[in-house]
């Protein structure tokens, strides 16, 4: 489909969203991951709590 | 186009359409360039839905071609936004929940297959207390495969100002009369402290982002990997989580305690709003200035079918005064960084994108309480300048004049040398009575100040 580009992107843009959407997937994957092992020795944390290691990163 | 339609002076970047004046009503002009993006945004639902979330300006399609043009597709009708300000008028609360709600609004087109091809400070306008949308042609219809265009530029008008503020405590407002069009990734980057670096999605977002631009230009021709929908729902995620988790690093400035001080009592303070109020309730208005409002104290005594601009030059206090605001529901005070010796001034392309904040609008009343001392004392305006001022900005004025015997002045005179032999009542009274009619003039008690109620002379 073609664009109407009436703003630049920035140079190389494309591939830093490839590259930052890649290293967020990851980040994202360990994080869920280190939530469901700590779901096994923490029961039920607080909703809050879960937001603050969130927002940390 | 017909000779006496013209397209706004801050709306003609966008191929898309424009907004214009006719008989002193605000219409956009959608053309058929956009006509495919345009009816995607109503047959999805996704207008609707952002309307009713009060993310979105609210808007009525008019049925008629004002301009003559050719390429004409849809005449809108949006809603009245009763006072206009930019980012560099906001406190770090308000950019934070810009940010939040452009992010939010671009979460929600990705699911009905659009996306936000612009994401900047001066598409939001705070209408009834909340951020929203102004510029209904920033949607685009979404291809699988393409990258989100806005991304950069979200990134400069709103996340590296929110860090910068959050992690050096560098005000929103300066940053952004400074870099109207966004901080730059590379200064951000160069700025922060190394433990942002540490922090892998600021580190993402900022230090890698500035790495990355202009020297992956090259490599963008041969690579193949594709940016997917769902890549983009994971930047979107992780600059909200970032954005959510930001806060102001606390610091008490000279003002936003400036009431729970001792110096003056609080006796004072209550006799003050008793006399505020009863003297409001005098009179017929529907918008108010409150000049050095602090916290809002006395903008929360007016009415609230009126719309009051709250203002101070402290954005800690502009900051807790949004706060306030948007706890409380209080939809009708808009607070907003503002010195009144440097008010933001005309800005953009031939300096009539933006306005200069005092040619905006005038105002029915304006509150000028404990503020004159500083204005005369701290920044050398005289009486008569300071009547002109007033007599420009608003039609009815609640003023409270502080003489030398006050303890705030008396400090301010301690260690500099009184050159101000004009600073009397009196001669208050001969600068203002150039411009105004005395209404009312009332002491205040527990203290030596006075309340003068005026009324400008036509």
């Amino acid at each position: 489909m073609m664009q109407l580009l009436y703003l630049d992107p920035g140079s190389g843009s494309y591939l830093i969203q490839v590259i930052i959407a890649g290293a967020l997937a990851v980040l994202f994957y360990f994080k869920n991951t280190w939530n469901w092992i700590k779901s096994f020795f923490i029961k039920a944390p607080p909703k809050n709590e879960e937001e603050k290691n969130e927002s940390i990163d | 186009m017909s000779q006496s339609i013209k397209p706004h002076a801050a709306s003609f970047r966008d191929p898309s359409g424009f907004i214009y004046e006719k008989d002193g009503t605000i219409y956009r002009f959608v053309s058929s360039a956009y006509q495919l993006h345009y009816d995607l945004l109503k047959s999805s639902g996704l207008a609707d839905e952002l309307i009713k979330q009060k993310k979105l300006l609210a808007f009525t399609e008019i049925n008629e071609n004002h301009t003559g043009r050719a390429d004409w597709h849809k005449t809108l009708q949006p809603q009245f936004i009763p006072f206009l300000s930019y980012a560099w008028e906001w406190s770090f609360e308000q950019l934070k929940d810009a940010a939040l709600t452009t992010l939010s609004i671009c979460s929600s087109s990705l699911k009905k297959g659009m996306i936000l091809k612009d994401a900047t400070h001066t598409n939001i306008q705070f209408v009834n207390g909340k951020p929203k949308l102004i510029d209904t042609l920033s949607f685009e219809q979404y291809a699988e495969g393409e990258q989100w265009i806005a991304y950069r530029q979200f990134c400069e008008c709103f996340l590296n100002p929110l860090l910068l503020a959050a992690y050096k405590g560098i005000e929103v407002s300066k940053l952004l009369l400074s870099y109207p069009d966004g901080v730059p990734a590379a200064l951000t980057a160069d700025l922060l402290p190394f433990k942002t670096k540490l922090k892998p999605v600021i580190y993402l977002h900022v230090h890698l982002h500035a790495n990355l631009s202009g020297k992956a230009g090259k490599a963008t021709s041969t690579q193949t990997k594709k940016v997917t929908k769902k890549n983009i729902e994971l930047i979107i995620e992780s600059l909200h989580d970032c954005i959510t988790g930001l806060t102001l690093p606390v610091k008490q400035t000279t003002w936003n305690n400036y009431y729970d001080e001792t110096i003056l009592s609080d006796q004072y303070l209550s006799e003050k709003k008793k006399l505020v109020a009863a003297l409001l309730s005098e009179m017929s208005y529907e918008t108010v200035i409150d000049l050095g409002a602090n916290e809002g104290e006395f903008s929360l005594l007016c009415k609230k079918e009126a719309q009051v601009v709250a203002t101070d030059f402290d954005s800690a206090c502009i900051n807790s005064l949004y706060h306030k605001v948007k706890n409380e529901k209080l939809q009708h005070i808009l607070p907003l960084v503002v010195d009144l010796t440097y008010p933001s001034p005309a800005m953009g392309w031939m300096n009539d994108e933006r306005s200069a904040f005092f040619k905006r609008r005038k105002f029915d009343v304006g509150l000028a309480l404990a503020l004159i001392h500083h204005l005369a004392i701290e920044k050398n305006i005289s009486f008569d300048q300071l009547a002109f001022f007033f007599a420009e900005v608003c039609n009815e004025l609640i003023i409270e004049f502080v003489p030398k015997t006050d303890p705030k002045v008396a400090a301010m005179l301690k260690w500099r040398k009184d050159i101000f032999e004009h600073y009397t009542e009196v001669e208050f009274e001969q600068s203002f009575e150039q411009y105004f009619f005395l209404k009312k003039k009332v002491p205040v008690p527990h203290s030596d100040r006075t309340l003068y109620h005026y009324q400008k002379k036509q």
